[in-house]
């Protein structure tokens, strides 16, 4: 956040959304949440994007079988379904067990109701 | 061949849909049903439905088609397909539901309190939508043709028809059970030729199977991305599909439909497995077709090959009664991703373009009005247009919805400072320039320098274009940022069971959730 944005609002400090949203606990939730989503989405972009470079410029690598017809190429691609899903995996438990109970924290601590 | 079988399977489909669309008609009751099904579809349902929306005539047929003509290159396909979905949950998927909106447009006036926003993001909505419509209708009439002989306009009319009799009833809770059935349908439709197939190799040629697969011809096949520039046009690939999914009208608006966030994650989840599950199945079809129909490749047919192998493997009954199988498989393909299509572009029509009163009554005579509407247009619109590849027409479409939703749902969720001028600068020149390299292939213009490779997948070069205009608009008109931006971003980014004050918007126009700032309290 801008120094300029933070001073846009110091007009509105009254309101306890703008309270909220700076107050420590909401700033490390979305810390943490970013700490843990760019990093990853940059690791995994990085991935399909490295795939790509090997199929262009390392023909004869892609092109040496494994199995029969399967070669690396085909085998490093259907690897990517199973690293989608892996990852999604990961995530979803990340967010289950280290984001969402101090969302909930956070919520208790701000006199949420339910 | 006879083709009594097949029409018995096509009819037996719609009819079956429109039964099940029917049985959910009973829950259909509120303005807020026929758009989101109220927000109260259970994970696995849901993940069924977003998966039998998704996999498209492209999915069913133009995968398939690709990999038999051109090889592993077209393995990117599915791939971005299926990660796109990741992005999409791990960056938009909460906060836009966060938000109440129920489309991408209310999105746009929401985050940007602009009408004009509105109206651009609307017309997108109409022109994605429509975009995408098209090939499912010409697979419609592609697969008619194929199987029965009848010409292509009588199956583009015939799931017009059905799309209508689904949507106009039930809105998107009748939708829901539909799509759900249509999953399962088209997996198993795929799944049930492919063993017999399977069988019939390995028992003609001993227990040889794996070897008679891998005795195909593969040279020029196995050797991923052949062909001048293939670094840039698998690149723009790649863009197109992993950013485009986020920026389809039918697909977001899916994400409305979960109880809550962590039952997002879940239904994404599911959606994954269903979706990397059944991709298996066309890169088969694609490595059979090598073998066993590679003709098709010569002619030009190579949409048709999923409808062609088992007729050309298995005579008599087994082979009718599998031809009808992929048949009815393919028409669930062609209607459900049709529906939810029609239902989101209705959604947008009667919403921002037709309203005409306010009510309960009225916004659901309206949403019957944009269906018809919406269904027409696109049926006018598949007879004029020139034939592209059923799965190429797909990605163009995904490359425009990249290069206008994509940036507007990142940069408006993650980055205080869009403003609205930044906003519309962004949709309208992403929009221009992808739209008009569609256009220009869609009529066929064929050039050989770069500008011809860039108009044939332009989302490597339009994507950072809009980026670069949202944030360049923005920062110019800095001292313009909407009035309730702190507000908004605390309703997108803050946990939803919190009770506070998220700011004047409201789409379901109810007096439930005017919710006080009770947070004072703690």
């Amino acid at each position: 956040m801008s120094k300029e944005a933070v001073s846009n609002e110091a007009l509105e400090i009254e309101d306890p959304n703008i309270a909220l949203q700076n107050s420590d606990d909401f700033i490390e939730l979305r810390t943490k949440f970013r700490k843990f989503v760019f990093p990853m989405t940059a690791a995994f972009l990085a991935w399909y994007f490295f795939y790509v470079l090997l199929a262009v410029f390392a023909h004869d690598f892609m092109g040496t079988r494994v199995i029969g017809n399967i070669t690396w190429g085909l085998f490093l691609g259907l690897m990517q379904f199973v690293t989608t899903f892996a990852i999604t995996i990961i995530y979803v438990r990340w967010a289950g067990r280290e984001f969402d109970p101090r969302a909930e924290a956070l919520a208790q601590k701000m006199g949420a109701v339910k | 061949m006879n083709p009594a079988a097949t029409i018995a399977a096509i009819v037996a489909v719609s009819i079956a849909s429109l039964a099940v669309g029917a049985f959910g008609l009973r829950f259909s009751r509120t303005v807020s049903d026929f758009y989101v099904a109220s927000r109260g579809v259970g994970p696995v349902l849901n993940a069924s439905a977003i998966s039998g929306e998704y996999l498209s005539a492209a999915s069913f047929l133009g995968v398939a088609g690709l990999i038999l003509a051109r090889g592993v290159d077209m393995l990117w396909l599915p791939v971005g397909w299926t990660a796109g979905y990741l992005l999409l949950l791990v960056f938009v998927a909460a906060p836009l539901r966060r938000s109440g909106a129920y489309t991408l447009p209310d999105f746009a006036a929401l985050r940007t309190e602009s009408q004009t926003a509105r109206r651009v993001a609307s017309a997108l909505v109409v022109a994605i939508g429509l975009l995408y419509l098209i090939p499912q209708f010409q697979g419609a009439g592609l697969t008619l043709r194929t199987l029965t002989g009848a010409p292509s306009w009588v199956g583009q009319v015939a799931v017009a028809v059905v799309v209508c009799l689904a949507v106009l009833p039930g809105g998107m809770r009748s939708v829901t059970l539909v799509q759900a059935f249509h999953y399962w349908l088209k997996l198993l439709a795929l799944l049930t030729p492919v063993f017999f197939l399977l069988v019939a190799l390995a028992s003609r040629d001993g227990a040889d199977a794996v070897g008679t697969l891998g005795a195909v011809d593969v040279t020029d096949w196995v050797e991923p991305l052949g062909g001048d520039h293939a670094l840039y046009l698998t690149y723009s690939l790649v863009l197109a599909t992993f950013l485009g999914a986020m920026g389809l009208p039918h697909v977001v608006v899916r994400f409305y439909t979960n109880p809550d966030g962590r039952a997002a994650r879940r239904t994404t989840l599911v959606v994954l497995a269903l979706l990397s599950g059944f991709y298996l199945l066309p890169i088969l079809y694609g490595v059979l077709g090598r073998l066993l129909a590679f003709d098709l490749v010569a002619s030009g047919r190579t949409d048709s090959v999923v409808l062609e192998l088992p007729s050309r493997v298995f005579d008599g009954v087994l082979g009718q009664a599998l031809t009808a199988l992929v048949g009815a498989g393919a028409f669930a393909a062609f209607l459900s991703t049709s529906t939810g299509l029609v239902v989101s572009v209705a959604g947008v029509l009667s919403q921002d373009l037709l309203r005409s009163g306010p009510g309960h009554r009225h916004g659901i005579r309206t949403f019957r009005l944009a269906t018809v509407i919406a269904v027409a247009v696109g049926v006018v619109l598949t007879f004029l247009s020139v034939n592209v590849p059923v799965a190429h027409a797909v990605e163009l479409a995904f490359a425009v919805a990249a290069s206008t939703f994509c940036p507007l749902l990142v940069l408006g969720i993650w980055w205080r400072g869009l403003t609205a001028v930044g906003a519309v600068a962004g949709l309208v020149v992403g929009g221009g320039l992808s739209g008009s390299a569609v256009l220009a292939t869609t009529f066929g213009v064929d050039r050989g320098d770069w500008l011809g490779v860039i108009i044939s997948q332009p989302a490597a070069v339009t994507v950072p274009t809009t980026f670069a205009t949202m944030v360049l608009g923005s920062l110019l008109t800095r001292g313009r940022r909407p009035e309730h931006v702190a507000q908004t971003m605390v309703r997108l980014h803050a946990p939803e069971h919190l009770v506070l004050n998220r700011g004047p918007f409201h789409p379901e126009r109810t007096t439930v959730h005017r919710t006080e700032p009770t947070a004072r309290r703690g």
